[in-house]
């Protein structure tokens, strides 16, 4: 494991639930998917969210990330609350200011690597040459430099999953959030990605909130949360981790 | 982003293909048609041409059948005025005078009502002479002659040379007959006309009907499209010069070629309509299963902050992509498919023409563009239903999708 540590600028706090709760029907059924969850995440902070499967991690994530709204409760970012924002509101203050990492990476299969990097700078308009730049830079982050003009089926697992992080940071957003990232790579690769996520937090400060149930990523957390039956049951502060 | 729409038609290349290909069907077969559409109607318009020249003027009675004795005829004061002020209009190549009588023909024991029409031989704007295919065609001089149709020859047992009497009534209501020598035999695209209709000298018709009068003026002009605007001058002409007379341009003066022409935009409208709603339909089909399958990718596209409205017009555009690529397709197979056509010349006699003809394809712009236009428009168009449910899946749900 790379000796690191975490960033130790804390600002405000970027992204906050309060009591998000979420029900789901299925048929009949009504599902408590998320129950009274209070969440905060300061800017700079490292927050692991792990959980078994079914918890509700992905539904307080997708919440977190604007992406869907919750049955109660309110999420607020940079303090503004989002419950009364339209969709449209949403779709901006996500390809502004939120960055999104999926488990299955979630690339376009028809864009090269440097062009799905680059697609969140065309929703954002940014001028072409300033694109090229912010691209070039992230991808070089990321180690990837060489492969910028590489398919996405021509890309490893942990290739694809460093121009998914590369894409969820080119617009440099307050915050990236981050389901499962390491599930669908082997540990290694994994531990690779994970280590790139704490160097970027490490160097540049980026806040990250990442869920998960693989108990290999909680030694990169600052904070690391366990979420069961769709309540936060613990939190702890980790501080510096230890080296491996 | 149109860019990423193009590409997408790259991740199957197959159904791509595929969708292209009907498109470039439907496209490439209407052009076809509606090229073949088009010369037949341009022979068609070319033959009635021939046979009522540009513009008719006459008595607004004479011209609607509801004519009484002979109270329409233009007398030759009136015919030199109408001459005057029609060779006054631009593009006028030329006028002439007919006189129609009805008349019975006998011939040894047989008689046959007839409509004699009465021309001027060789007057260089409409004489008949090219519809001889025996005998001779009427000549400047010429007074007791007259051409018969095959199918009235064939009837009466009549050949070039033979004798027969035309009986009619003149002017003053007194009977009156002349002989005439068959000097040809004229053949017509319709045997009604062959039976019933012959062509006799002007100065015989006028001889026989005991008149100086005329009961039209024909005009030719340079070009067919100049018709309808030379016969609102000329109209506005015989109205400031105070003659009750009226102007018939040759598309309502046959309704034979009005009924063809109607059936003909009838035809085609019926073909494009039925190629690209099937057209339109299987597009539908293959891009709604497209679309369906990048629901997850909507959602990731989503989730980075698309807005929705952006990946509606993603998914058009790539629908308008593909019916350019079909239609573009479509038009240079349409395109080399006529020319093939016209190369072959498959020969064809189009309804209401005297000669056969190469069968051929006529490519004006709208022959090209119509088809065109249509098959990227209803292509663009089958993207959009599919499009707009793409956009109504929430992102999570799209996401979660497999
Ligand atoms: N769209 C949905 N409709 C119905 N139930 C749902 C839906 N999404 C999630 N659930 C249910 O809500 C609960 C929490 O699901 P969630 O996906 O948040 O769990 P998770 O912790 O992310 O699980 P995993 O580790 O499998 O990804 C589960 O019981 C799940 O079955
Ligand atoms: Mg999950």
């Amino acid at each position: 494991m790379r000796q690191g540590s975490f960033c130790y600028v804390k600002g405000a706090p970027v992204l906050e639930g309060r009591a998000l709760t979420k029900f789901y029907t299925l048929g009949k059924e009504r599902v408590r998917a998320l129950d009274r969850v209070d969440f905060t995440a300061v800017q700079g902070d490292f927050t692991v969210v792990n959980g078994p499967s079914g918890s509700g991690k992905s539904t307080l994530l997708n919440l977190l990330a604007l992406i869907d709204r919750p049955s109660e409760g309110e999420v607020l970012f940079d303090g503004q609350p989002t419950g009364s924002l339209p969709e449209r509101a949403l779709a901006a203050l996500r390809r502004e200011k939120i960055g999104l990492v999926f488990q299955t990476f979630n690339l376009i299969p028809v864009l090269s690597a440097a062009e799905n990097v680059e697609y969140p700078l065309l929703l954002t308009r940014t001028p072409r040459a300033e694109r090229r730049e912010r691209v070039r830079e992230v991808l070089a982050e990321v180690g990837l430099a060489d492969l910028a003009r590489r398919r996405p089926d021509e890309l490893s697992g942990g290739q694809r999953q460093r121009v998914a992080v590369a894409r969820a940071l080119v617009t440099q957003p307050r915050i990236v959030l981050a389901d499962e990232p390491t599930a669908n790579l082997d540990s290694a690769t994994g531990t690779q990605i994970m280590e790139l996520l704490r160097g970027l937090n490490g160097e540049h400060c980026v806040t990250f909130v990442v869920v998960t149930h693989d108990p290999a990523v909680i030694p990169y957390a600052e904070r690391v949360l366990t979420i069961r039956d769709g309540r936060i049951v613990g939190e702890e502060r980790r501080g510096e981790p230890r080296p491996a | 982003m149109a860019s990423l729409a193009l590409r997408n038609l790259s991740r199957n290349r197959r159904r791509t293909l595929l969708s292209a290909g009907i498109v470039a069907l439907g496209c490439a077969l209407s052009l076809v048609v509606l090229g073949f559409v088009e010369r037949s109607r341009a022979l068609i318009q070319e033959s009635t041409v021939q046979q009522f020249g540009n513009l008719q003027i006459a008595d607004p009675n004479l011209l609607d059948g509801r004519a009484e004795g002979f109270a329409y005829l233009i007398d030759p004061v009136r015919r030199v005025q109408v001459e005057e002020l029609v060779r006054a209009e631009r593009g006028v190549v030329g006028t002439t005078a007919q006189l129609s009588l009805s008349g019975l023909l006998a011939v040894r024991r047989t008689t046959a009502v007839v409509r004699a029409v009465g021309v001027v031989p060789e007057n260089g704007v409409l004489d008949y002479n090219d519809l001889v295919v025996e005998g001779r065609g009427l000549r400047p001089g010429d007074v007791g002659a007259v051409l018969v149709g095959r199918t009235l020859a064939e009837e009466l047992g009549l050949r070039p040379g033979d004798f027969l009497n035309l009986t009619a009534t003149t002017v003053a209501g007194a009977f009156n007959v002349s002989p005439l020598e068959v000097v040809g035999i004229f053949r017509f695209s319709s045997a009604e006309v062959e039976r019933a209709q012959v062509f006799v000298p002007l100065a015989f018709a006028q001889l026989l009907l005991a008149t100086d009068g005329v009961d039209r003026v024909v005009v030719r002009l340079d070009r067919l499209g100049r018709t309808w605007a030379a016969a609102r001058a000329i109209g506005a002409r015989l109205r400031a010069a105070g003659l009750a007379l009226e102007v018939r341009t040759w598309d309502v003066l046959s309704p034979f070629y009005r009924g063809l022409s109607a059936f003909f935009d009838l035809l085609f409208g019926f073909l494009v309509a039925a190629v690209f709603v099937l057209v339109f339909f299987v597009v539908l089909q293959i891009l709604t299963l497209s679309f369906l399958e990048r629901t997850r990718e909507v959602g990731t596209i989503r989730a980075l902050g698309t807005r929705r409205d952006e990946v509606f017009r993603l998914f058009v555009a790539e629908g308008l992509w593909l019916g350019l690529l079909g239609g573009g397709v479509g038009v240079l197979a349409g395109l080399g498919l006529s020319l093939l056509f016209n190369g072959v010349g498959i020969p064809w006699q189009p309804p209401g023409t005297v000669e056969a003809v190469a069968l051929g394809v006529d490519l004006t712009p709208a022959v090209v563009g119509i088809p065109w236009t249509v098959s990227v428009l209803s292509t663009a168009l089958s993207a959009v239903l599919p499009a707009y449910q793409a956009t109504r899946v929430s992102v999570a749900d799209a996401l979660r999708a497999v």
